[in-house]
């Protein structure tokens, strides 16, 4: 039963990403300034959102883990097996926003690079949860997840900084679509629901390689528990 | 189209390409991590018996 409604939700992202392929390319107009290289925006904003979204996923399950490691030692292991996940996923999507970006950047202001504040901060979030997942995969002992929970947690401490810093400073990086002053927000409705239809079906992927990370997550706590009885049950 | 199109063109495709590499790399390596768990609780019940 878990398998087939496993199947239907992958239909369904299957469905969602070709739906949102179209429109993002065949629907969508071009943007009156920057003309048909706009259409990264369908790409590039919805995986900076799913990013920020695990990483959050990942802040709550570090806080879980350091609230119940000594009196309730299953759930902290499940919080853990969150926080791993959503910190592994949300730098896979930031991966996606730092190199999207950047070919975006190339076309529309002419570089690559530049060390602005948005950019700049990105790049912080970034390192700090690569940090993150090198020292669980390369640090080793009892400790291990805990000084990877608070990692985790002072990690988080950079998303808002990201979000707000094309608000907080004058920065290359053009001022938000959405949420920014009385002129954001995108004027056609159509590009609109070509937006609209990128953040649905690259959440939907998102919670996907979520979910099958955590059960990943959950599969390597099972051996690794089993392999320590075994060590301790074993013959001198 | 002119030359305009043409480079906008390849620059959307770029960033597309490069963006479905990762995630289905990433889904790639997730698979290939599930297997070498599976294979080590395999490996783990047989050490029981």
């Amino acid at each position: 039963m878990k398998k087939f409604a496993l199947g239907i939700y992958v239909a369904i992202v299957v469905v969602l990403m070709v739906w949102g392929f179209y429109q993002a390319i065949y629907v969508a107009p071009d943007d009156a300034l920057q003309g048909y290289v706009f259409r990264i925006i369908y790409y590039h904003v919805p995986s900076a959102s799913v990013a920020f979204l695990f990483f959050a996923v990942s802040l709550l399950g570090s806080i879980g883990f350091l609230t119940w490691r000594r009196n309730r030692p299953e759930w902290a292991q499940l919080s853990d097996a969150w926080a791993v996940a959503g910190a592994e996923v949300g730098v896979v999507f930031c991966t996606v926003v730092l190199i999207t970006g950047p070919i975006w950047a190339r076309r529309a202001w002419g570089i690559w690079w530049t060390w602005d504040a948005r950019l700049t901060t990105t790049l912080v979030l970034w390192l700090i949860y690569v940090s993150y997942l090198l020292l669980r995969r390369f640090a080793a002992g009892p400790q291990v997840q805990t000084l990877a929970a608070v990692l985790g947690i002072f990690g988080a401490l950079d998303v808002p900084i990201v979000y707000m810093s094309n608000r907080w400073w004058r920065t290359q990086h053009p001022a938000p679509v959405f949420g920014g002053d009385a002129d954001s927000g995108m004027k056609d409705p159509q590009m609109l629901a070509a937006f609209g239809w990128g953040m649905v079906s690259w959440l939907a992927w998102g919670l996907l390689i979520l979910f099958l990370r955590y059960r990943v997550e959950r599969e390597h706590q099972k051996n690794a528990h089993l392999e320590a009885m075994e060590a301790l049950e074993a013959k001198i | 189209m002119d030359q305009r199109s043409i480079l906008d063109h390849q620059f959307v495709v770029a960033a597309y390409t490069v963006t479905w590499v990762i995630q289905l790399g990433y889904l790639a390596y997730l698979g290939l991590k599930w297997r070498a768990e599976k294979r080590r609780a395999s490996i783990d019940s047989g050490n029981k018996r």
